[in-house]
């Protein structure tokens, strides 16, 4: 037990000797924890709201789109098996039939399909929408479904007009018997099989519910353009048996005309894409993240070996063995760990409201979503193997150096690249110290390799994105935002933002631990003739160099991860010229970053450190 | 007890026997534990046959050596002179040449200063002339060990004139 | 004052010079006086070693003349060029090209072999690698070291790595080559090969400033300079022969 508490101690007393290490360690497994927790609140989030909705809406367990038997001279009336199946076996309540019209609606400039359900003003006992503003259907008053409304860019009071006719927004509501926009049409059930007046074509994606009063719906028909079906919304005995009743019935149909059957799973499933999206984009999202931060613990616990020797050949000379010595080590890395876990589930819970509102067509929390103790324990559990990866190799090296060259504060010497030195002597000087500096490091430079690859992974995996969506957008023609691009766009914002974060980080790390490295070599190097530029030239070389494939090989593992995520089933690849651009950046950022501490260490007098290496 | 450091004691002015020895017992600290009066007395009876001392017995004092007034004649003086210029090395000694020192301030013979600086010059050139011998010699002959032996006990008396120059540029800047 | 030249501008011009030197750290209380007022002309050809105890302010001294550091009053003169307001890639191309540096602690790269060590300043400056290896080979023979060009300084004992150094200091033929306590991490025997190195270098008549507390080495110099608390205090030319001989140094009587 005192050993815990030692190591415990000497741990604590060494992360406030090293404040900026430690603070520039946290930022970096927070970044990753942020994320994680952001995927894994996602992830419970999928379930739930759409119980709850049809728990407050009263939702029906089929739906049911029934034809319409249109005799010239005559109203439209309902086909004999409307009767029947309101009286099925297991049917223990009903609503409808509600007619059924397809219209165009023009709002703002904006075209967009709509299918308009007639209903009764007064409540019903199955599938009565839940209104999240204003109030239900009145005599020219429309009411809208919520993600339809917003990618409408309507509120309640404003004017839409339905082939032609207006209608105000009377108010905006959910329900569990639809999928939201923009996946209204995504059932394999009564989705959008009617026809729009004049033949105007409207893409799938830009259809969205409505509802008016029966006689405003029926009121569309034209005979040119008649009632499409009427709606039945059954409410069984037994839920679970919804998609054997709807196999059950789908069979027995007479020539009528089709209809069609949905079970409310096959709804659930369907409203789940939106969030499936969601998560499609920031589980990748999170694993690169993941994988930036383990490259950056690398860097910080790696770098400035020398340091850690030092501190350890004391601990030992005090009294400690190698088991104490690798234990306070590690006890560092995992206490920041801890902390960042800690950090990262605080800052997700926060930011997951803004992700995870989700498919706005169901009622879940607005408020936190629900952080479980798995999510936390998986977070935690992430954050520590994170520090572990990173710093067991470096902890166990420590632990060997036996005192004596601990105390003699031998770094461990660089190993000799004849191949890099030899092919060093034919450039100009910037780029001699440059290939010499890194080849010194070489698992270092392999660090930055990686992580700079896993960058501009990223990057070009958003710029696909962006590309995919724009030709999306450009097949929908009715200007209507896509809800699923929007806030895949806002997710990968979010990403995009904490990859570079994560980046800037690393590239700082990077460059600071390769300038206190390279300290008495291009001191020596001004020693012997070389002036400050070509100096922080090679300083900055050094890191730039191993970048450059790691960018490089970026852009065919964007463009893969893009596809293997998005389920778009082909390549899509950014013009050539963004490419470029994001290659260069991350380039040219890379030589900045690195220039900064290069340039602070050459205005040193190169005595002061060479004195002080030599001491 | 080496001849000319009696003689130099007496150098300031005349003194008894017993001042002598105390002087000298002064001088040599814990080094002078092993010296005993009979060979201060030896000394200054070769000294005076050899002319170089004066002997007087104050009138009312018992025949006593330690009562005894010395003093130096002139080629005693002549002596004491010579000798602190004589910068030979290794001569009879450390103790020698500490009291060397002593001896010219306390009578103002010379600069203590002075005599260590021509000390310093002259093993110097000691060590030039024995290194040149040792470069000039193929490594690993006997010679060789010989020639180091020389030049690191010169080094050492070297680093010890310095102690001694620093120790008596504080003296002369208190007094 | 014409920045070309120095004071003497005709033919006897000592090859380093320097003016009221000096090098303040700190300010008040907490002032120190590394180098205070220090005036040297050093000829060309000439030996000069400058001695003192430790902290006295030569090893300060020698990095202001080298341009590693920068005085903080006072002038030098190097060839009759004023340096001591030198850019800081003028000062580079004056390390390159008219100055060489021996430290106490070698300074090689611990991953270049001998002969890579050497030729590192050619390749600063440009040269060719080819030219900077023939360089560098002819210089490891002139020191004595041809037959360990391909060696890592962990594999050369203490004697053979400062001369490694030495070899590099004297790649562009510099006109002065100061050394700063050279033989300060040697034993006996390393001294003496190191010695005979600036022996064999003084008799081709390169110039030389050597810093250090080895009575061996300020011994063999043409000129000893004595300095303490950060000025000289003595100067010392050693002419002449001793008085008594190496035997009697040895401790035969005569």
């Amino acid at each position: 037990m005192g050993k815990l508490v030692l190591t415990g101690r000497l741990a604590a007393r060494d992360i406030r000797r090293h404040p900026a290490r430690a603070v520039l360690l946290l930022l970096a497994i927070t970044s990753a924890t942020t994320v994680l927790t952001l995927g894994l609140a996602l992830h419970g989030v999928t379930s739930h709201p759409y119980q709850q909705t049809r728990a407050a809406t009263k939702g029906p367990d089929v739906v049911a789109y029934l034809p319409v038997l249109h005799q010239p001279g005559h109203r439209p009336e309902l086909s004999p098996e409307a009767a029947e199946l309101t009286r099925a076996a297991g049917v223990t309540g009903h609503a409808g039939p509600f007619p059924d019209m397809w219209a165009v609606l023009r709002t703002h400039g904006l075209t967009a399909g709509a299918e308009v359900q007639g209903r009764a003003e007064a409540p019903g006992p199955v599938d009565q929408p839940k209104l999240t503003a204003g109030s239900w259907v009145r005599p020219g008053g429309l009411v809208i479904e919520r993600t339809f409304a917003e990618a409408l860019g309507v509120g309640v009071g404003d004017r839409v007009t339905l082939d032609g006719r207006t209608f105000t927004v009377a108010g905006i509501a959910v329900t569990a018997a639809r999928p939201p926009y923009p996946n209204l049409c995504y059932i394999n059930a009564g989705g959008c099989m009617g026809d729009f007046p004049s033949g105007t074509p409207i893409p799938v994606r830009d259809i969205g519910l409505t509802w008016a009063t029966g006689p405003d719906a029926a009121g569309l028909a034209t005979p040119a353009d008649p009632l499409a079906a009427y709606v039945v919304e059954l409410r069984l005995g037994d839920p679970a048996q919804a998609q054997a009743f709807v196999t059950a019935h789908s069979e027995s149909q007479d020539n009528a005309g089709p209809s069609d059957l949905a079970a409310w799973p096959g709804i659930a499933a369907a409203d789940g894409l939106l969030v499936q999206d969601e998560q499609d984009v920031l589980s990748p999202g999170a694993l690169l993240a993941a994988l930036l931060a383990v490259a950056s613990v690398a860097v910080l616990a790696g770098g400035r070996m020398a340091e850690h020797s030092q501190r350890t050949g004391l601990l030992k000379a005090a009294g400690g063995g190698p088991g104490l010595v690798a234990a306070v080590l590690l006890a560092e890395n995992l206490l920041l760990a801890l902390a960042a876990a800690a950090a990262g589930l605080l800052a997700g819970w926060l930011a997951a409201p803004l992700i995870t509102s989700p498919g706005a067509a169901l009622v879940g929390t607005p408020g936190a979503p629900s952080l479980t103790f798995a999510t936390a324990g998986e977070v935690t559990a992430v954050a520590l193997v994170v520090a572990l990866v990173a710093t067991l190799v470096p902890a166990v090296r420590a632990a060997r150096i036996s005192t004596v060259r601990a105390l003699a504060d031998v770094a461990r010497p660089p190993r000799r690249r004849p191949g890099l030195i030899a092919v060093s002597r034919q450039l100009p000087v910037p780029l001699l110290l440059g290939v010499r500096l890194a080849a010194r490091r070489l698992r270092r430079a392999a660090l930055s390799t990686a992580s700079f690859a896993v960058t501009t992974t990223g990057l070009v995996a958003v710029l696909s994105f962006h590309v995919a969506a724009g030709q999306y957008q450009a097949a929908s023609s009715g200007g209507l935002p896509d809800p699923a691009v929007t806030r895949d766009g806002q997710i990968l914002l979010v990403i995009t933002v904490v990859l570079v974060t994560l980046t800037v980080l690393n590239a700082v790390c990077a460059a600071w631990t390769t300038a206190l490295d390279a300290r008495a070599a291009s001191a020596l190097a001004r020693a012997l003739g070389a002036t400050p530029r070509q100096v922080s030239g090679g300083i900055a070389a050094a890191q730039v160099m191993p970048a450059i494939p790691g960018a490089l090989l970026g852009i065919p593992l964007g463009i893969e991860l893009f596809a293997a995520a998005s389920h778009i089933g082909r390549l899509v690849v950014p013009p050539a010229w963004w490419l470029a651009a994001a290659v260069l950046g991350v380039l040219i950022s890379a030589a900045a970053l690195a220039s900064i501490p290069a340039w602070a260490g050459a205005r040193r007098p190169a005595a002061e450190i060479l004195q002080a290496e030599a001491a | 007890m080496q001849q000319e450091v009696v003689l130099a004691m007496l150098a300031k002015e005349p003194s008894h026997g017993y001042e002598l020895r105390a002087r000298l017992q002064q001088a040599l600290g814990p080094a002078g534990d092993a010296m005993n009066a009979g060979q201060i007395y030896v000394t200054l009876s070769r000294l005076e046959k050899a002319g170089l001392v004066t002997c007087e017995q104050a009138a009312g004092l018992p025949d006593r050596p330690d009562r005894k007034v010395y003093a130096l004649t002139a080629d005693g003086q002549q002596r004491v002179a010579a000798w602190v210029t004589d910068t030979s090395w290794p001569g009879p000694g450390l103790a020698e040449f500490h009291l060397k020192l002593i001896a010219a301030a306390a009578a103002r013979l010379a600069d203590p200063l002075a005599i260590i600086d021509a000390q310093r010059r002259e093993l110097l050139r000691g060590l030039r002339d024995t290194q040149r011998a040792a470069m000039a010699e193929p490594p690993g002959s006997d010679a060789a060990l010989l020639l180091e032996g020389i030049v690191l006990r010169l080094q050492a008396d070297l680093r010890w004139l310095e102690a001694c120059e620093r120790k008596w540029t504080g003296r002369k800047d208190r007094s | 004052m014409n920045e070309k030249t120095g004071p003497e501008a005709a033919g006897g011009t000592p090859v380093l010079r320097a003016r009221g030197l000096r090098k303040h750290y700190g300010k008040d209380a907490g002032l120190v006086r590394a180098v205070d007022g220090v005036d040297l002309d050093v000829d060309a050809g000439e030996t000069v070693a400058v001695t003192g105890p430790s902290g006295c302010g030569k090893s300060t001294l020698l990095h202001l003349l080298g341009g590693l550091d920068r005085a903080s009053a006072g002038e030098i003169w190097l060839a009759g060029r004023r340096v001591d307001q030198l850019g800081e890639r003028a000062l580079a191309r004056l390390r390159r090209e008219a100055v060489g540096f021996v430290f106490q602690a070698f300074h090689l790269m611990d991953e270049l072999t001998a002969v890579e060590n050497v030729e590192l300043p050619g390749l600063l400056a440009g040269q060719s690698p080819r030219a900077a290896r023939r360089r560098a080979t002819g210089l490891l023979e002139r020191v004595g070291l041809a037959d360990r060009a391909g060696f890592l300084p962990s594999a050369l004992s203490g004697g053979q790595r400062q001369r490694v150094a030495i070899a590099r200091a004297l790649v562009a033929d510099p006109l002065v080559v100061l050394a700063d306590e050279p033989t300060g991490n040697l034993d006996s025997e390393a001294t003496l090969e190191v010695l005979r190195l600036f022996d064999s270098l003084h008799a081709a008549g390169q110039t030389l400033v050597i810093v250090t507390h080895d009575s061996r080495i300020a011994a063999t110099a043409d000129r000893l300079i004595g300095m303490r608390d950060g000025a000289f205090v003595d100067q010392t030319r050693l002419t002449g022969g001793t008085t008594g001989s190496l035997g009697a140094l040895a401790g035969l009587e005569g």
